[in-house]
C-alpha cells in the first residue's frame, strides 16, 4: 500500500515538474511573445539594447551544430556498436564499453576546455581560418560528447537481437555482411533511433562546451551553409547573457523564450521517439 | 606537557601565560580562553561579504579581500566575476553586497537603483587597444580613432591596409554588457551600445579575450590596461604624432581618451562590515593594491 502510494506520488510529482517548467518558461517569455509576436522567430537581428530579438541566427546555429555532430557521431557510434556487439571478444568488448561509459561521465566544461586548447588551434592551422571558433568546432565537440550515448545504446539494441536470428541466418548460408544489413540492423533500428534522438537532445541542450568554441556572434553564416564561420547557438546565448539581464525585462523574456524553443524541440523529439517505439 | 610543547619555541607566549600562575591554572585558563575565543568567533564567521561583477575590477577586489582578511579574519569575503552588467543586475536582485562595474550606470540602471545605491570609484583605468604580437611587429604600432572605428564597422578587413602584414583582421568584440565595451564603443564608435558589424567573434571576460589575442597572429581587441603582456601589445591611439600609449601619465593628463573609472556599487543601507571594507579600498593600503595590479589610484 505504502509502496503504491509512494510510486504514484513520485510519478505525479515528476510529471507536475515538467508542466511547472513549461508554465514558467511560457509565463516568463510572455512579454516578448506579446510585444513582438512569433515574428521574432524569423527575425535576423539580435540587439537587446535596441529591443531587437531575432531568433533566427541562433536557431540556425543550433541546427547546424547538432546536424554536424550527428553527421559525425552517428556513423562512428553505430560502427563501434557493431564492432563491440558482434566482432570483439568478450574481454575487449568490456574495455571498449567501459571507455565509452567513462567518456559519457566527463563533465562538459572539460570537453570545452580541451576544445579550446587543442581543437581550435588545430582547426586554425589546418583549415587556414581566421579563427577556429566556428560551427565546425562546436559540431566536432558535440560529436565527441554524444558518441557514448549513441554507441552504448546502439550496442544494447544490437545485442538484444535474438541469437536464434543469427543462427538462422548462418544456417541459410547468408554471409556476415548480409546478415548485418538484412537482419541485425533492421531489428536493432528502433533502439538506434532512440539513441539518436536522445543524443540529439543532449547536443541541443549542451551549453558550456559550445559557448567556449562557437564564437558567440549573432550572425547567420554567409552563405548560410558555411559552417567554417563563427556563429551563435540558443544555449550559448543564454549562457552568455542570462547573468546580465535584469529580471522582468524584455531581454530576460527573450532569453527565456530561447529556453522555451529548446524545451519545445526537446519535447517534440521525445514524443517522436515514443511514437516510433510504439509503432514498431 | 602538551601545552608546553606547543609553546616551547615561543617565548612571548610562555611569558604571558606564566603571568597567570601555576601549570594547572595555566592549562585551565588556556582552555577557557580558547573556548571564549571560539564562542566569540562563531557568530562573526557567519558574516559574509559577497562581491561580483566586472572582471576588470576583479583583481583589485580579489587582492584587497585577501589583505583585508588578514586584518579581519572573522569576515568571509567571496569575490567573483561575471561582467559589469551582472554586477549591477545582482545588486538590484540583492544577491550580492558589493557590485563591481567598470563603467557608469546606464540611464535605465540609474533609474532602477540610483536612489538606493552609491556608486564609488576605486581606481582609474585606460581601455587599451591591443593587437597580437605579430601585428605589432609588422609595423602597426598606432592607429587613429577613425581607423579603429573602420575596423569595427567592417570597412577595413586586412592589416595590409594599415601598413601591416597581409592577413585578415580577427576583430574581437566583447559581450554587450561588459563595461570595457561600453567605454570603448562610447569613445570609438560614438555610442556605448553601438553595433560592431565588423566583429568576427564575441568574448566575455578579459581573461578569455586575452587568451584569444595571444593565441592569434592577426587579432585586435580591447583590454583593460592590466591585461597587457608580451603577446598582447597595446598600440598608441591618436592622429600622427599625437598618438599616445595608455600610460599612467597619459591617463592622468587626459591625452589618452579611452579611459574610465573602475567602480563599486554598494547599497546605501549596507552593513558596517561592508562600509569598513569600502573604506579599506580607499586607504593608502587599498590604493597601493590598485597600483600593484596595474591600474591608477583615485587619490
Amino acid at each position: 500500500m505504502i509502496l503504491r502510494w509512494w510510486l504514484s506520488t513520485s510519478a505525479l510529482l515528476s510529471s507536475l515538474t515538467i508542466i511547472l517548467v513549461l508554465g514558467f518558461l511560457l509565463q516568463s517569455s510572455w512579454p516578448l511573445i506579446q510585444q513582438q509576436g512569433l515574428a521574432s522567430l524569423i527575425g535576423t537581428e539580435w540587439y537587446p539594447f535596441e529591443s531587437l530579438f531575432g531568433m533566427l541566427p541562433a536557431l540556425i546555429g543550433t541546427l547546424w551544430a547538432v546536424a554536424l555532430a550527428l553527421f559525425i557521431a552517428l556513423p562512428c557510434g553505430v560502427a563501434a556498436a557493431i564492432l563491440c556487439a558482434e566482432l570483439l571478444p568478450k574481454s575487449l568488448r568490456g574495455s571498449v564499453r567501459f571507455g565509452m561509459e567513462l567518456m559519457a561521465g566527463v563533465p562538459s566544461v572539460v570537453y570545452g576546455l580541451l576544445g579550446m586548447w587543442l581543437l581550435l588551434p588545430l582547426l586554425e592551422s589546418q583549415l587556414n581560418l581566421l579563427t577556429g571558433r566556428t560551427l565546425l568546432a562546436a559540431g566536432l565537440l558535440l560529436a565527441l560528447m554524444i558518441l557514448p550515448t549513441i554507441m552504448v545504446l546502439s550496442e544494447d539494441a544490437i545485442r538484444a537481437v535474438r541469437q536464434s536470428q543469427r543462427e538462422a541466418a548462418k544456417n541459410l548460408g547468408i554471409g556476415w555482411d548480409a546478415t548485418l544489413w538484412r537482419v541485425l540492423l533492421p531489428q536493432a533500428w528502433p533502439g538506434i533511433r532512440v539513441a539518436t534522438l536522445l543524443a540529439t537532445g543532449r547536443a541541443m541542450g549542451e551549453t558550456v562546451a559550445v559557448m567556449l568554441v562557437v564564437g558567440s556572434i549573432d550572425r547567420i553564416p554567409e552563405p548560410f551553409y558555411n559552417f567554417l564561420q563563427p556563429a551563435q547557438t540558443l544555449t550559448s546565448r543564454i549562457g552568455r547573457e542570462m547573468a546580465e539581464a535584469s529580471v522582468g525585462s524584455l531581454h530576460w523574456a527573450a532569453l527565456l523564450f530561447c529556453g522555451l524553443i529548446l524545451a519545445i524541440i526537446a519535447m517534440g523529439i521525445a514524443l517522436l521517439s515514443e511514437r516510433r517505439r510504439a509503432v514498431i | 606537557m602538551g601545552w608546553n610543547d606547543y609553546t616551547s619555541n615561543d617565548n612571548t607566549c610562555r611569558a604571558e601565560i606564566s603571568l597567570l600562575g601555576g601549570s594547572m591554572f595555566q592549562r585551565w585558563s588556556a582552555n577557557l580562553l580558547l573556548g571564549v575565543l571560539l564562542v566569540a568567533s562563531l557568530p562573526a564567521v557567519a558574516v559574509t561579504i559577497k562581491v561580483a561583477g566586472s572582471t576588470t575590477v576583479l583583481p583589485i577586489l580579489t587582492e584587497a579581500a585577501k589583505q583585508y582578511r588578514v586584518i579581519h579574519p572573522e569576515l568571509n569575503l567571496t569575490v567573483s566575476g561575471g561582467g559589469s552588467g551582472m554586477g549591477v543586475a545582482n545588486i538590484e536582485r540583492g544577491t550580492i553586497d558589493i557590485g563591481m562595474a567598470s563603467r557608469p550606470l546606464s540611464k535605465g540602471e540609474a533609474g532602477r537603483i540610483g536612489d538606493t545605491t552609491n556608486i564609488i570609484a576605486v581606481a582609474r583605468d585606460a581601455v587599451a587597444i591591443v593587437v597580437s604580437k605579430a601585428v605589432y611587429e609588422s609595423g602597426v604600432t598606432q592607429l587613429s580613432l577613425s581607423q579603429i572605428a573602420a575596423i569595427y564597422r567592417g570597412e577595413i578587413r586586412n592589416w595590409r591596409e594599415l601598413g601591416g602584414l597581409d592577413a585578415r583582421i580577427l576583430v574581437i568584440d566583447k559581450e554587450a554588457s561588459r563595461g570595457t565595451r561600453h567605454v570603448f564603443a562610447d569613445v570609438v564608435l560614438g555610442n556605448p551600445r553601438a553595433r560592431a558589424a565588423g566583429a568576427t567573434i564575441i568574448t566575455g571576460s578579459n581573461n578569455e579575450e586575452q587568451s584569444v589575442i595571444s593565441r592569434s597572429d592577426q587579432a585586435i581587441g580591447m583590454l583593460s590596461n592590466a591585461w597587457l603582456n608580451d603577446r598582447v601589445r597595446a598600440i598608441a591611439v591618436g592622429e600622427g604624432d599625437a598618438a599616445v600609449l595608455p600610460s599612467a601619465d597619459n591617463v592622468a593628463n587626459g591625452r589618452y581618451i579611452i579611459k574610465r573609472d573602475l567602480n563599486i556599487i554598494v547599497r546605501k543601507q549596507s552593513s558596517d562590515e561592508v562600509k569598513g571594507f569600502v573604506d579599506f579600498l580607499h586607504s593608502a593600503q587599498g590604493q597601493a593594491i590598485v597600483q600593484t595590479v596595474g591600474f591608477h589610484s583615485v587619490r
